[in-house]
């Protein structure tokens, strides 16, 4: 695949002014198998949008209901103020983009991108010459020039996906919708394909939800983060907000990488087996908590000031740094600390450290 | 194929090592099992199919001529073709509609609905024909009103036309329902997505992607619409020149001991298999590709 570059800013697509999308208290159920308990979320115009979370939390469902492939059992979704849900899948005006493209695979590049256009009403229907113009221009956009007689046999899975976005962005979308529209591609172009989709977004200004369980597309990608779990939102942030301030274990745990352990916080400050940290409880409230830290935020505390001791179980190799895997407490719980890798320690030996950056979830 | 035709590789050192794909039988298992295949084509197909037209032009081409176009062959032949004008599309429209349901979406009984296209498969056509005996007939419930109608359904033309439909109508959603299947519903999801309505998915989306698997059906369909004899033989009456199809002409014109007429008359059945047959193989191969592409992709 050719290496993407970046996209000619003189070159527009029309479309109608993005618009605000409010999600209200939205339910699924299929048939007892609850699947969104209550969903809730206003994303302002222009919006680029990530839901993510693990298989089975509901993000994909959210997108088809946003979409009009599937209909809520409850609850609300407006397109720029007015309801959306009394409109079909045809009138509601979304670009969808499929996991797995779902070309037409018995039309051509260019019969795929105007599809939407062809089978407008006559009187809706732009001429054939504008259809033309706008297809090749569309093309362009995707960087796909030139490709508009191959079939979509005759494509990389690179090339497909570029050619569904084309086929949605013509239909000139109010939102556009995208789910897992990565998840089929192998890494490199993955990341490529990524930086080329903000870039498009940041061109085109449409309002623009994607799915995805890929916490670093998400993280790298989105304005805001929506993280689900079990058909709820967990919670909803920049990444930033996300990444460092995550408000529950389970975004700690889905984002990034994380150790955790239980403690009790005794007047504001946290305790392991009854010997204090020297951890702030962070607003806590007195009680059994989690402690929670990410491997990478962990000082060697080697003065013998409080600190966390654990037995090395194993260590490895881990990108730029050594992972230890450790023992810690009467439980033996397990955490991972990272160390540089020059530091080579022994299993079986002890090690203390100290979290430099942590959270603290009552429990 | 010679065993020397795989690679052979030197390696330094090495005497020749010669390489043969796991899966591939031995040379002298290779011929047998090939050798058995053809024996056994031979014997039950092919002899038979040339002893037909043998027998047919053994009384050379005016006599099979005649034959044919004798009056009451000729009304066969009329017939055949009428009960498979009507017969084919009734299970195309039939089989298009089922396969649509069971692959498309999801409703109560669809399992049952799956499993019943089959029945025609195991139920012994004579059973076919009996059964619209027993609904049609004078002597079932619906016997007297249908004769106070005027209408007659049993040795009649109706009655053939309906055991036709119901011996043929598994073979269109039998090609199709795995083909639909597997495609599921993501093009028609992308399609609806993209503002087209039922009618223009259906006929530019959803119709395309199984114009082979549809093609094929109608053929496999017409074939033993055109062919069928246990069912339409019960319903029929053996009219001449009036409820006679060609397979049941054959049946009289042989216990006749007419054979070279009944001969010829077969041979044209033959000949419509050898159609069927060479149209399906010309299609896969010239459009291989794009059949595999609607299968794969």
């Amino acid at each position: 695949m050719n290496a993407i570059t970046p996209i000619d800013k003189g070159a527009s697509v029309a479309l109608g002014a993005p618009i605000d999308v409010t999600i209200e208290n939205v339910q699924k159920a299929f048939g007892d198998t609850p699947a969104l308990h209550g969903v809730s979320l206003d994303v302002k115009a222009g919006e680029l949008v990530a839901l993510l979370g693990p298989s089975g939390s509901g993000k994909t469902t959210l997108l088809r209901i946003l979409a009009g492939l599937d209909a809520p059992t409850a609850g609300r979704v407006l397109f720029g103020g007015d309801d959306a849900l009394g409109l079909s899948v045809q009138d509601r005006n979304v670009g969808f983009v499929f996991q797995h493209y779902a070309l037409f695979r018995h039309m051509t590049v260019f019969q795929n991108i105007a599809f939407g256009l062809t089978v407008r009403p006559r009187g809706e229907r732009p001429p054939k010459a504008e259809i033309r113009k706008r297809v090749l221009h569309l093309l362009d956009l995707v960087q796909l020039t030139g490709l508009d007689k191959r079939y979509p046999s005759q494509l990389s899975g690179g090339q497909r996906q570029r050619v569904a976005l084309a086929r949605a962005l013509a239909i000139e979308p109010r939102v556009l919708l995208l789910d897992e529209p990565f998840g089929a591609l192998d890494a490199q172009v993955r990341k490529d394909l990524r930086r080329w989709l903000r870039e498009i977004h940041d061109q085109t200004g449409h309002t623009t939800f994607f799915v995805t369980h890929d916490q670093e597309e998400a993280l790298e990608l989105a304005d805001r983060v929506v993280v689900m779990s079990k058909g709820r939102i967990e919670q909803v942030g920049t990444p930033d907000e996300i990444y460092d301030a995550p408000a529950s274990p389970f975004v700690f745990e889905f984002i990034g990488e994380s150790s955790f352990l239980p403690v009790t916080v005794v007047d504001g400050a946290v305790q392991l087996d009854g010997r204090p940290l020297d951890l702030s409880g962070l607003g806590a409230p007195s009680g059994t908590a989690t402690l929670g830290f990410r491997p990478h935020d962990v000082s060697i505390v080697e003065d013998g000031s409080p600190a966390i001791t654990g037995t090395i179980v194993t260590e490895r190799r881990h990108g730029g740094a050594r992972r230890l895997e450790l023992e810690v407490g009467t439980d033996k719980h397990r955490v991972e600390i990272d160390m540089p890798v020059d530091h080579s320690r022994l299993a079986g030996n002890q090690i203390a450290f100290r979290p430099h950056r942590w959270r603290i979830f009552p429990r | 194929m010679s065993d020397e035709a795989f690679t052979t590789a030197r390696l330094p050192g090495a005497s020749a090592i010669h390489f043969r794909p796991v899966t591939m039988e031995r040379k002298h298992v290779r011929v047998a099992l090939i050798l058995i295949s053809l024996a056994f084509l031979g014997l039950f197909l092919i002899m038979p199919v040339v002893a037909v037209f043998v027998e047919a032009f053994r009384g050379g081409m005016p006599a099979f001529a005649e034959a044919i176009f004798e009056p009451d062959a000729a009304a066969a032949i009329r017939l055949t073709l009428l009960v498979a004008a009507i017969s084919v599309p009734c299970n195309l429209v039939f089989g298009l509609a089922a396969s649509w349901a069971i692959a498309k979406f999801d409703f109560k009984g669809k399992s049952l609905l799956n499993t019943l296209i089959d029945l025609p498969f195991s139920v012994s056509p004579v059973i076919a024909g009996l059964i619209y005996i027993l609904m049609f007939g004078s002597q079932s419930l619906l016997g007297p009103w249908l004769k106070s109608e005027g209408i007659q359904v049993i040795f009649a033309v109706p009655g053939i036309v309906l055991a036709t439909i119901f011996v043929t109508f598994p073979f269109v959603a039998r090609e199709l329902i795995p083909l639909m299947e597997e495609q599921g519903r993501g093009d028609e999801e992308a399609a609806l997505s993209l503002g087209a309505s039922g009618f223009q998915v259906f006929f530019r989306v959803t119709l395309p992607n199984v114009k082979w698997a549809l093609l094929y059906g109608v053929l496999l369909c017409n074939a033993r619409a055109m062919g069928e004899f246990g069912a339409v033989s019960v319903v029929s009456g053996h009219i001449r020149g009036l409820t006679n199809t060609m397979p049941l002409h054959v049946e009289i014109l042989y216990n006749e001991y007419n054979f070279a007429a009944a001969f010829a008359v077969a041979s044209l059945l033959a000949l419509l298999a050898l159609f069927t047959l060479v149209v399906k193989s010309v299609l896969e191969w010239r459009y291989a590709d794009e059949i595999a592409a609607t299968r794969r992709h």
